[in-house]
């Protein structure tokens, strides 16, 4: 397979693993793909999660965990499948935070499937000077 | 099938960028007819994107496929006949290739597919909608796709 065709292949929607998440609908739940890259401020994360609406997608923080996870809107009934590439389902992925990242800073935008999230770094220390007394 | 834009390189001799285009959409039309009825699993090992989802009543067909972060006005569905051709890009919101990396999971690129309907559509009443990333196009069936329900008279 050519180099281009393998950087464009689909990869295949890979399922949570059981244990991992409850899923309490009978539709499966996918692992999201993501992007993670630095910025100057910290740290983007972009996850695809095609399908969720703003409303059904929730982003919890607890300790140093952050998960992801998604609900699909039930898909209209009444229709026959003809032909069935890919398999709908929800999303859930989890992610351990690193000390340094600001988790009150954390914001969320959903669009067009994407979540975006961007992890602002801690301030840094801010250097302090200790004055040295001297005794005369 | 998947593929990345690229400049033809002006040396002479070698077959233009839309001769080669021309001949992919032959390859397309024998390949769409030939993989009719090829499980989905051996298509995924062509790299073929997007993945659709066809299904129908009895009035219409429609086609799903998952595109997160595409940009609608640049998704192009167009039908002519049984065949119906999709075009766009994905993945051009991304930071670019000089940023550092943790995880680099996500598709981009610029793709193309056809597909051969398995029946008559209006054509001119197709209907495309961009929803949370993914694309539903809806298509009326042709008068004479349409089933022709016949009741049953008890006697």
């Amino acid at each position: 397979m050519s180099e281009e065709l393998q950087d464009m292949n689909v990869r295949e929607k890979q399922e949570v693993a059981r244990g991992q998440a409850e899923n309490t609908s009978d539709r499966p739940l996918f692992v999201p793909v993501v992007d993670i890259w630095e910025t100057d401020r910290g740290l983007m994360l972009v996850a695809d999660m095609p399908g969720v609406a703003p409303g059904d997608l929730s982003v919890d923080l607890s300790e140093n965990t952050l998960t992801v996870s998604g609900r699909l809107t039930p898909s209209p009934e009444g229709r026959k499948s003809l032909i069935r590439e890919y398999e709908e389902g929800g999303f859930y992925r989890q992610f351990s935070l690193a000390e340094n990242i600001d988790q009150q800073g954390i914001t969320a935008a959903l669009k067009d499937g994407v979540l975006t999230l961007e992890l602002p770094r801690a301030a840094p220390a801010q250097p302090r000077k200790i004055e040295i007394r001297t005794e005369n | 099938m998947s593929r990345f834009r690229f400049q033809p390189r002006s040396g002479r001799g070698l077959p233009s960028f839309w001769e080669l285009e021309k001949m992919r959409d032959h390859m397309e039309t024998i390949y769409n007819t030939l993989a009719g009825s090829v499980s989905s699993q051996l298509r995924k090992n062509f790299g073929v994107f997007p993945l659709i989802n066809l299904s129908e009543d009895d009035e219409r067909l429609y086609l799903t496929c998952e595109l997160p972060g595409a940009d609608p006005g640049q998704l192009e569905v167009s039908v002519k006949g049984e065949t119906l051709n999709l075009r766009g890009r994905v993945g051009s919101d991304g930071p670019g290739a000089e940023v550092n990396f943790h995880r680099r999971e996500r598709e981009s690129g610029a793709f193309r597919r056809t597909l051969t309907l398995p029946v008559k559509v209006e054509a001119d009443r197709v209907d495309a909608v961009f929803k949370n990333g993914v694309l539903t196009v809806t298509m009326p069936k042709s008068a004479e796709a349409k089933a022709h329900r016949v009741s049953v008279k008890a006697e």
